[in-house]
């Protein structure tokens, strides 16, 4: 028999491992077992590095966002024409814009030209957040271990850890990067739900509040092809779910992903009043 | 007056891509504003280095100016991770190697430029953005 004061701690002690998940993300997780690994064969196999298509490691294919190299005629065999490449393969269903509420549509107005401002920062080795890592011009490799899909990122070494163990989204995250994923399937499609973005560029180019979600279906529709859907929702910004359409990665069996530190020899900059530089001093600076 | 209107394509660009949807996910590592893309120029001379790094490949030609000075170009290229699966490998320029770049130059007017393609002595054109090669 527990006397009330026992009762009230226990209570008290649940209170703090509530909020302390709630608040710190730390969700404790099982020792995977023999079972889970034997689950995990189960599911559409995901595992490999991916491409966008057209390119690989570099695009290929002058398009795109459209920078302006892509319209310089030279350009179709330089360094333009393959890093302004179709990265994110073909965005399908992509009819209109967003569509803002009123008052974000007022924050658009107010807002300078996004795409620059994205340049500039990816140009002092800065990694765009999320969505933009998604539709960088290099491969992706996926993993898959019990309760998480690992996705790695060639472009700036980065990667996104999608939860898939059964945890709720968090309620209250820090703002990130590349947010938060929480990740379930539905039938063959991994349904990732990410929150939690820090207003860093990231390749949206409207503005969007802190309740912002994006939603990504990942399915394969070849053995070798894999579909993903990204949808954003913001309740705040978006009088309704915008899709950013389905994109199709190829995946290659025989690729590994290779390093990229972009800080090993950036010679790119872009200052402070948006002037982009190029640093020829010193050729010696690099060992390789 | 030519860079008024590359800067009106740009916007005309930047407009359509904002009609088309409200993201940008195929942003490349930098602009290529540094440069002037609507010229192109050609240098030869003898590989001084090759960097086989990220984010770009550079390419240090020494060229022999009009007036008998040897000047060192800076040649920005593709990352190596994108030219490894294209054929190119840290050994594909070597120190010695003579070479004719084309490239876009620097709007600053100095010894630099962005790659466009390059040709050996032999007649061997090097492309950059040609077919994956590793599929």
């Amino acid at each position: 028999m527990k006397s009330k004061r026992q009762i009230r701690f226990a209570f008290f002690a649940a209170a703090v491992a509530c909020a302390t998940v709630a608040v710190g993300q730390k969700v404790a997780r099982k020792a995977p077992t023999a079972e889970d690994w034997t689950a995990l064969a189960k599911l559409p196999d995901f595992t490999g590095v991916w491409e966008a298509g057209l390119g690989g490691g570099g695009g290929g294919r002058a398009g795109g966002r459209g920078a302006p190299p892509a319209a310089a005629p030279a350009a179709a065999n330089g360094p333009a024409a393959a890093t302004a490449g179709r990265a994110g393969g073909r965005g399908a269903g992509r009819a209109g814009g967003p569509s803002l509420t009123p008052a974000y549509a007022a924050k658009a107005k107010e807002q300078p030209a996004a795409p620059s401002a994205e340049e500039n920062l990816t140009a002092n080795c800065l990694p765009p957040g999320m969505p933009g890592i998604m539709g960088q011009p290099y491969p992706m490799e996926f993993l898959m271990t019990p309760g998480q899909v690992t996705i790695v990122i060639e472009a700036y070494n980065q990667i996104r850890h999608i939860y898939t163990d059964g945890r709720p989204l968090p309620e209250d995250p820090d703002p990130t990067f590349y947010g938060t994923s929480v990740g379930h399937w539905e039938g063959d499609t991994l349904v990732a739900e990410t929150v939690g973005f820090a207003q860093v560029p990231r390749g949206i180019t409207f503005p969007y509040s802190d309740k912002m979600k994006i939603v990504e279906r990942f399915h394969l529709t070849a053995p070798d092809t894999m579909s993903i859907e990204t949808t954003i929702v913001d309740p705040e910004a978006l009088t309704a779910p915008y899709s950013m359409g389905a994109r199709s990665l190829i995946r290659h069996r025989n690729w590994t992903i290779a390093e990229y530190i972009c800080e090993e020899n950036n010679r790119n900059s872009v200052d402070e009043n948006g002037k982009a530089k190029v640093n020829l001093a010193n050729p010696n600076a690099s060992a390789r | 007056m030519k860079r008024n209107l590359k800067e009106t394509a740009w916007r005309i660009i930047i407009g359509a891509s904002l009609l088309a949807g409200g993201t940008s996910l195929a942003v490349a590592h930098h602009s290529y504003s540094a440069f002037d893309m609507a010229e192109t120029r050609t240098v030869t001379g003898t590989i001084k280095k090759f960097d086989w790094t990220n984010p770009h490949t550079w390419i240090w030609i020494d060229v022999v100016n009009d007036k008998g000075v040897t000047e060192t170009w800076g040649i920005e290229g593709m990352s190596p991770n994108y030219l490894a699966r294209r054929g190119w490998n840290r050994k594909t320029l070597n120190p010695g190697d003579k070479i004719s770049v084309t490239l876009h130059p620097l709007k600053t007017g100095e010894n630099g430029g962005t790659w466009v393609d390059a040709k050996r002595p032999s007649g061997e054109s090097l492309m950059m953005g040609g077919a994956i090669t590793d599929p």
